[in-house]
């Protein structure tokens, strides 16, 4: 009765503002992320990351667990590279309890963490050519992965969750097995990385796609403050392992790439480039170890720290991965925080995504390159 | 598992099952109910886990399939020396199988003599004659990508460093698409709430029919077109683009925008580069002085001094660039990567094929590699003298002129399946520019070029 | 400029900056009495270089957690066999912590050229506690302090989106505080 007999016929044609929903499922291998964008033709508008699908609560969980237990939590987070995971725990534990570290184990903590690094930068190595449109890096990058992760089984037996790194060193011995399939390798994963240079670095049709997206000037990294390879590709030297060296990085040479414009491909880029110094880092640490203990003697079976606070922090390969831990003395933390980077680095999204097409949304979705373990927590 | 459990109660029931108390009679009061110091709980051995000490440190299985080796001395494994004896026995007995048929046009003619013996009006004959020559081309088309589907996707895993197919059919997987058909025909047609019945219905026909069509002038050897058309080429590329009207038919039936949109932006891929397509072969049709397709590729017959043949592609600049056009354009007139858009992003759905499903959806797919092939066959012809032999000697002779033309072809839908999984996607306005700023100006210059290799 | 350096500027130009008894290990630490200082301590360390914010976070004191409600099974190894000792058993308090009714925010600075970084603690009552944001000053603050606001019910001032960010929508209450029970939900079993 109300409605009129006649209706205009751009009143079809809503022509406004149109919300999609990124996720939480979809093609591009992140994990459960949900970006909800609103649109107007091909410009976004708004992007809102919603997270959170993957939060376990590790941080509560980890006041009623003992210290030992709480570095099985830790590889859940960063669950593409685990070790340095449980090194930064270690690390903050280690402080607390005023533990030395013999030097093997800091060599070999070394080691695992910047195999890990390669482990972890060959995935987004491989899912963001996915991203991009070129599919067969990606099965490259993982028959590389397969190698490094045949490595981590053969010294601790496990390829994805590691609990290597333990209070006070790390949980075995390596065997010159281990060392010289290592070597094996290295040798031949540094013939890959030119290949990888010629598959998708030099790549026009790739760099047109990369360079001019996703630009984040220095004040704006540091001001959101982004971390890793994201920070450093605007041009900001903040590394972990030279700013407070941990482990063995004060032995080892190494230097730390840096980009000049802040776009996709400089993230990338530093990725590709930390892949060649990790190898170099492995490669010294592997020259350099000397025979000795690779666990603390005295370490309790069951901590009891003193009280007190610690923080730690080292460059996991998303960031700057950091551990706050307050002891009451008592057999569990009193309280965990994790500075998680990919947490921080994906905030980051809110204000670039705005003004961009919805075809460059993966391309700076994927340079990010967040896991969601560490995200949600 | 529903309630809470309680450490606690887990010693009472223990408690009761080994009471320190003993049996009293029942004059003496019975012990309190709780009693004042807890029991002793019951010793639990932990035993410290043993791991088998054979297997400490070693690498246990999967050192086998490290490529170290492959890398570093490929011709000391095995398989590697087996794998090119295969190939190279392969192609031994393609080489004399061949040769051993020889020319197909003569039992053609012997073929199309017998059908007008047997029948007596002229009229019939040639329609029956007519009907065999389209039934022969319908199955080449039709069977054409059972094979090229197993090829592209045997190519694809060996370029990712995986194996593909091996296991349908036995050797290697080579029934694998056969299986997938099948699968296909007995698929659920669904058709959206939403979508126009009738138009959904007509899509996949519409895309498909000309790219059947299209086939009928091209000559697959000596002698062997279908329909010898004075105007061969004008005839191609006009029905080819009558599959444009099905993509967007097939955008505008699945009854959503995402799938509108990515037809929309399809069709207008498809039009924009069929421009330099063709602007591209205007060279070879002045050199040719023809549009008739036997003729073009006769019209390369002969050899400088007597080595190279006299091919297109090999005149010396105006030969490659429009050999490198007419084949990127090809890459994009077909929909595939670098220029797969509408597949693959298309505001972040499937595109205009997500709707179609069984038959329908493998009339689609059938279509994209009956235009590869054609656009394959259309490469050899115009640039590769379409069944000459590349040199004139003893055993390159031998071998037909069929299988030299499926020989050439065969390379060049292998440069289509290489650039698939080599590069990767062109975003949707990079797309446009590179067409209407890049190829289009070179392919005018082209032009330019090549009449002033006339004059001279 | 380098640590002590550093806590004397701080002091002399701040009232209620004092360092801390309790420190975080090797690093300067600092302890802010009143919360409303907030956004001038910090606007005045980014004028002096310290322009990384590196976290956000907040300890609640209230004493050892209760895992009532929340922790089903407290024996974490799966491994022991039914009825053996938990390693670890329920926390209790530790006789001399100073537990107490508060909620300690803990605010991380990082001077990136001076290789220095400053942890600086604010003391805030655990009933309704709220403290000025820093999302204008620090970017990064913007999902750190919606984080803390999330598991813990601090509520920030001036903050421009505060809502949940980690806990699904049907969680009511903060998880991280120590008396947090949970109310069972439709996928509790």
């Amino acid at each position: 009765m109300s409605a009129p007999l006649v209706t205009r016929q751009d009143e079809f044609l809503k022509t406004d503002e149109l919300f999609i929903n990124l996720g939480p499922q979809h093609p591009s291998t992140h994990g459960v992320l949900r970006v909800g964008l609103t649109v107007k033709g091909e410009v976004i508008v708004k992007a809102v990351p919603d997270v959170g699908y993957l939060h376990r609560g590790t941080e509560k969980l980890s006041e009623v667990r003992g210290y030992h237990h709480c570095v099985v939590l830790t590889d859940r987070w960063d669950y593409v590279a685990a070790m340095p995971n449980n090194l930064v725990f270690c690390l903050a534990a280690e402080k607390l309890m005023n533990l030395q570290v013999p030097e093997r184990a800091n060599y070999l903590r070394t080691i695992m963490c910047e195999l890990n690094r390669i482990a972890s930068h060959l995935l987004f190595f491989g899912t963001y050519g996915i991203d991009i449109g070129a599919f067969t890096p990606f099965l490259y990058a993982f028959r590389e992965r397969e190698m490094v992760l045949d490595l981590f089984e053969m010294a601790c037996g496990a390829r994805l969750t590691y609990n290597y790194i333990r209070l006070g060193g790390v949980m075995s011995d390596i065997t010159p097995e281990w060392t010289s399939k290592t070597r094996e390798f290295l040798d031949y994963f540094k013939a890959r990385l030119e290949e990888y240079d010629s598959l998708l670095t030099y790549n026009p049709i790739f760099q047109d796609r990369t360079k001019t997206v996703g630009l984040v000037s220095a004040d704006q990294a540091i001001a959101w403050g982004l971390s890793g390879p994201n920070l450093r590709a605007s041009g900001v030297d903040y590394d972990a392992r030279k700013f407070e060296p941990y482990a063995a990085y004060d032995k080892v040479r190494f230097e730390v790439p840096l980009g000049k414009g802040g776009s996709c491909f400089d993230r990338y880029f530093c990725r590709v480039r930390e892949m060649g110094e990790s190898v170099r880092i492995v490669e010294q640490c592997l020259d350099q170890m000397k025979e000795g203990e690779f666990m603390a003697k005295g370490v309790a079976k069951v901590p009891k720290p003193q009280p007190g606070e610690a923080y730690a922090h080292v460059e996991g390969a998303r960031g700057n991965l950091g551990i706050y831990l307050v002891s009451d003395g008592g057999q569990s933390p009193y309280r965990m925080h994790v500075r998680a980077p990919s947490f921080i680095n994906l905030a980051i999204l809110q204000e670039i995504l705005e003004g961009k097409k919805v075809a460059d949304v993966i391309a700076i979705l994927g340079s990010i390159d967040i896991v969601l373990g560490e995200v949600d927590r | 598992m529903s309630a809470p459990k309680n450490p606690a109660d887990k010693h009472a029931a223990s408690n009761g099952s080994s009471a320190k108390v003993p049996p009293a009679a029942a004059v003496v009061p019975p012990a309190p109910a709780a009693p004042a110091k807890p029991a002793p709980k019951p010793k639990v051995e932990i035993k410290e886990p043993v791991f088998n000490p054979a297997y400490k440190g070693a690498l246990l299985t999967h050192d086998r399939y490290w490529p170290t080796q492959r890398w570093k001395a490929p011709w000391s494994l095995r398989s590697y020396r087996r794998g090119a004896l295969a190939l190279g026995a392969l192609l031994l007995g393609a080489f004399g199988l061949t040769a051993a048929v020889g020319e197909l046009a003569p039992w053609g003619a012997l073929l199309q003599s017998a059908v007008s013996g047997l029948l007596s009006s002229s009229f019939a004959a040639s329609g029956v004659w007519i009907l065999l020559k389209v039934l022969v081309v319908l199955h080449i088309i039709l069977v054409a990508p059972i094979f090229l589907v197993w090829w592209e996707r045997k190519i694809s895993a060996h370029i990712q460093s995986r194996l593909g197919p091996m296991t349908v059919g036995g050797w290697h997987g080579w029934l694998q698409t056969v299986a997938d058909g099948i699968k296909l025909l007995f698929k659920e047609d669904i058709t959206p709430i939403a979508a126009d019945r009738w138009v959904h219905r007509l899509a996949p026909v519409i895309v498909v029919i000309p790219a059947i069509l299209a086939f009928a002038p091209i000559s697959f050897g000596r002698e062997l077109a279908a329909a010898d058309i004075d105007v061969g080429v004008l005839y191609i590329f006009a029905v080819a683009g009558v599959s444009v009207i099905g993509i967007v038919m097939a955008g505008w039936a699945s009854g959503n925008k995402y799938s509108l949109l990515g037809g929309l932006r399809s069709a207008a891929q498809l039009v924009s580069y069929e421009l330099p397509r063709s602007f591209s072969i205007v060279p070879v049709l002045m050199f040719a002085g023809s549009l008739n397709l036997t003729r073009i590729a006769d019209s390369q017959a002969g050899y400088w001094f007597g080595v190279i043949p006299r091919w297109y592609i090999f005149y010396p600049v105006v030969g490659q660039i429009s050999f490198l056009i007419f084949l990127i354009a090809s890459v994009a007139e077909t929909n595939r990567v670098p220029f797969d858009i509408p597949e693959a992003e298309s505001e972040l759905v499937a595109g205009f094929h997500t709707e179609f499903s069984g038959m329908k959806f493998s009339l689609f797919f059938l279509a994209e590699y009956a235009y590869v092939l054609l656009a394959s066959c259309l490469t050899a012809a115009f640039f590769m003298g379409g069944g000459g032999s590349p040199l004139p000697w003893a055993p390159w002779t031998w071998i037909p002129s069929w299988a030299w033309f499926l020989a050439k072809t065969l390379g060049i839908v292998f440069c289509f399946l290489w650039f698939r999984w080599t590069f990767p996607r062109f975003r949707v306005d990079r797309l446009m520019d590179f067409n209407w700023k890049f190829l289009l100006p070179w392919s005018f210059v082209n032009i330019a070029l090549a009449s002033i290799y006339l004059l001279i | 400029m380098n640590a002590e350096e550093l806590l004397s500027r701080l002091g002399a130009q701040f009232a209620g900056i004092e360092k801390t008894s309790v420190a975080v290990k090797d690093y300067p630490t600092v302890r802010l009495s009143d919360p409303s200082a907030l956004g001038a301590v910090f606007s005045w360390l980014k004028k002096q270089g310290f322009e990384y914010l590196d976290m956000i976070t907040a300890v609640d004191y209230k004493g050892p957690v209760s895992p009532k409600g929340y922790v089903m099974d407290p024996n974490p190894n799966a491994f022991l066999p039914e009825g053996a000792t938990p390693q670890v058993e329920a926390p209790t308090a530790t006789p001399g912590f100073p537990y107490r009714e508060a909620i300690e925010l803990v605010y991380c600075a990082s001077h990136l050229k001076g290789k220095l970084k400053l942890f600086l603690k604010v003391e805030l009552p655990r009933q309704n506690p709220s403290a000025p944001s820093l999302a204008g000053l620090f970017k990064t603050a913007d999902w750190q302090e919606r984080e803390v606001f999330d598991l813990l019910g601090v509520r920030f001032e001036g903050h421009p989106n505060l809502t949940k960010i980690l806990t699904p929508d049907f969680i009511q209450g903060h998880p991280l505080r120590k008396d947090y029970e949970h109310v069972p939900d439709r996928f509790d079993r």
